[in-house]
Order: structure tokens, then C-alpha cells, then sequence
């Protein structure tokens, strides 16, 4: 397990190259040999390499060419609905990875804008709230309002009848 | 400290699981980190691979560099190993070498900006916490009695009106744009402090204060 974050580009120096490879590759077909066994299920993964002759694969030549059958069998359409490239993978990941940016963003904005309005209730005087700040505090009191009196109405039910009138 | 949802990292047996749910999930989650690597590995030492993999309800799930029928073709030695030599082919490789770089790049900014955001979120996650337990109102609705909460309601609508005024006097004054008057102040009240029950806390029935809101 490394420590430092290793950038997603391809490796210059050679034996640092080298290494990685033949680390990560270690670890790629112990997770083919995990999952296969965990979930059942059949698999197969072919490397080729500058640093080998032979393709490097898993389970072994025999099994690989078991699971390719398997695979060729299926019809064009089955095979490519999830044959990704690298394009594909990385444009997939790259539309994932920005909806959690955006759920992300949304969920700060929301702590952010509870922070405002609680300093403000407190008797704070804030200076550089722009408009959309006092906008969407605005949406949020409203809402906030109405989850107040809902709360208060079904603790009223509760109790059977309304709490003390005034 | 709550729970959280999932048990995150435990030890487990690698023998095939039992629960069906588990293992749709465990599958689920298995494949993604596997093409992960996968691309990683692709990308970091410039290799061609093909990796395929049958889901439990037997999809057939393959991830390949440069793609998935080349890698097959040449193992299965349907294929002449690539001629690196050839002028056409060498253009196109470069121009798709080019283009996975320039998707790495992207996502790589994606993640950052990710994490940046989370550590953001985990800050303010904070910041509530501190407040929650030095300022009753702060506290999540469900925590809150009956009268506390009449008082925090009473304490919003009052807050809404002044906040209300303020918009309307930004609205009207970024549009004449005065450059006499502060644009971006908003107070939390005017005059004297409607809040003032709030700071001195919990105490009886504040009612009858400011315009008799009740």
C-alpha cells in the first residue's frame, strides 16, 4: 500500500516503471483471484508487458481460453454493452465522479447556509453576504419554518391534545 | 458518536458468500475497484491488457487497452502482434494516447476538487457540532421541546422579515449601484436585539415581545 498519491500518467523512469508494474500487477490478479472466488463467478485477465515474452494471465492459459469461449459465445450485443476501452471507463468515471462533486457541493452549501442563518439568530451582524446568500436563506428559513411546525404539530398529537395555547 | 451506515473494512474469508445480497454487492463494488486498477495499470506502464469478467447473473463484464478484441485476438493468435513500424497505426495510437492522458487529466482535477470538498464538508460538519452544544437552537429539531421550538419559530419569522428588507435593499441597490451605501451588509436584526431571549436563554414564556407575533 502506498503512501504517497501516485499521479495518473504514464511511468518515465524505467525501473520505477518496472516495479509498479510488477507490484500492481501482483495485486490485480489477487483481486481477479478474490472476486472469482467471493462471488462465484468466472474471469480471466490477459497482460502483455515490455518486461515479459509471455502474456501474463489468470487464472492460466487453459482457463483463460475456458472464460473466452464463454465469452465469444454471447452474442455481439451482450459482449458490448459493458466492453469498455479506456475512453469509455475514464468518460465513465469522469460523469461519476462529477455527480459526487455536485451532491457534495450541494450538501456544503446547505451546512454553510444553516451556519449563516444560526449566526444571525444569534444577533450577529454579517457583512459580505451576496445576493444569492440572502436568497437561499430565504428558501431555507421558509422550509425550515415548516419543518418546525410540523414537528411541533405531531408532538402535539402526541400528546392527544394542543400544549398550552398561550 | 453515531454509527455509521456501513462497517467499512473487515476481514473476510475469500470463500464464495453466502447471503445473496451481499455477494450482488460485494460483486457490485469488486468490478469496479478490479477496472479501476485495471485502467490504472494500463495508464501508469503503458501495457495492453484485457480483463472480463461474468457477473452472477452471467453479464459479461470486459475492460481492455486499447480494447477488449485486440488483446483477445492477439492472445488467442488470431492476430499478428501489432506492427509497431506501421506509420497509420503509430498516428492512431498517438492520437488515442493522447486523448486517455487528457481524460486522466480531467478526472484527476475531478478527485481533487472532490476531496477538497469533502474536507470542506467535514469542516462545517464541525463547526455544527461545536455549535449544537453551545447553543440549544442549534440543535436538531427532533432534540427540541414544544416551547423551544414556538420560540425558534417566533425567532425565524422575526429574522425572515428583517432578511426579507435586506433583499429588497440589495435587490434596489446593486441596481443603482450608490456608491455611498455599503452593498453587502445584512444584519441579523434592527434596533434593539428581538433575539436578546434567545441569548439569555430558555426562561418562561417569551411571549408578547416585539410586534406580539402570536
Amino acid at each position: 500500500m502506498t503512501r504517497k498519491k501516485v499521479k495518473l500518467a504514464y511511468i518515465e523512469d524505467l525501473s520505477s516503471r518496472k516495479a509498479t508494474f510488477r507490484k500492481r500487477k501482483a495485486g490485480l490478479m489477487k483481486k481477479m483471484y478474490e472476486i472469482s472466488t467471493l462471488c462465484g463467478v468466472d474471469a480471466c485477465a490477459i497482460i502483455y508487458s515490455p518486461f515479459n515474452n509471455e502474456p501474463q494471465v489468470w487464472p492460466s492459459n487453459e482457463g483463460v481460453q475456458d472464460v473466452l469461449s464463454k465469452f465469444e459465445e454471447l452474442c455481439e450485443i451482450d459482449q458490448s454493452k459493458q466492453k469498455l476501452n479506456q475512453d469509455s471507463f475514464l468518460r465513465q468515471r469522469i460523469r461519476k465522479t462529477d455527480e459526487q462533486l455536485k451532491k457534495q457541493i450541494r450538501l456544503n452549501r446547505e451546512k454553510e447556509l444553516s451556519q449563516i442563518m444560526y449566526r444571525l439568530l444569534s444577533g450577529e451582524i454579517l457583512h459580505n453576504l451576496s445576493i444569492d446568500d440572502v436568497n437561499d436563506l430565504q428558501t431555507k428559513m421558509v422550509r425550515f419554518r415548516k419543518d418546525i411546525t410540523m414537528r411541533i404539530h405531531s408532538l402535539e398529537e402526541a400528546e392527544g391534545h394542543p400544549i398550552n395555547g398561550n | 458518536m453515531a454509527r455509521k451506515p456501513s462497517l467499512g473494512r473487515r476481514k473476510i474469508k475469500i470463500a464464495k458468500i453466502e447471503n445473496k445480497n451481499h455477494l450482488q454487492v460485494t460483486f457490485s463494488k469488486r468490478k469496479s475497484g478490479l477496472f479501476k486498477k485495471a485502467s490504472e495499470l494500463c495508464t501508469l506502464c503503458g501495457v495492453e491488457a484485457a480483463f472480463v469478467v461474468f457477473s452472477p447473473a452471467e453479464k459479461a463484464f470486459s475492460f481492455g487497452h486499447p480494447d477488449v478484441d485486440s488483446v483477445v485476438n492477439r492472445f488467442l493468435s488470431r492476430d499478428v502482434p501489432p506492427q509497431t513500424t506501421n506509420g497509420a497505426l503509430q498516428l492512431v495510437e498517438a492520437r488515442r494516447n493522447a486523448n486517455v492522458r487528457e481524460l486522466n487529466m480531467q478526472l484527476t482535477q475531478l478527485l481533487n476538487q472532490l476531496e477538497a470538498e469533502k474536507k470542506r464538508g467535514e469542516a462545517l460538519e464541525e463547526a455544527m457540532k461545536a455549535g449544537q452544544s453551545e447553543r440549544w437552537w442549534e440543535a436538531p429539531i427532533e432534540e427540541l421541546s414544544v416551547k423551544q421550538l414556538e420560540q425558534l419559530h417566533a425567532s425565524l419569522q422575526e429574522l425572515r422579515k428583517n432578511v426579507g428588507k435586506q433583499a429588497e435593499r440589495l435587490m434596489i441597490e446593486s441596481a443603482m449601484a450608490s456608491p455611498y451605501m455599503p452593498v453587502n451588509e445584512v444584519t441579523g436584526f434592527a434596533g434593539n436585539n428581538p433575539y436578546e431571549l434567545l441569548v439569555t436563554g430558555f426562561g418562561g414564556h417569551a411571549h408578547g415581545h416585539g410586534n406580539g407575533l402570536f
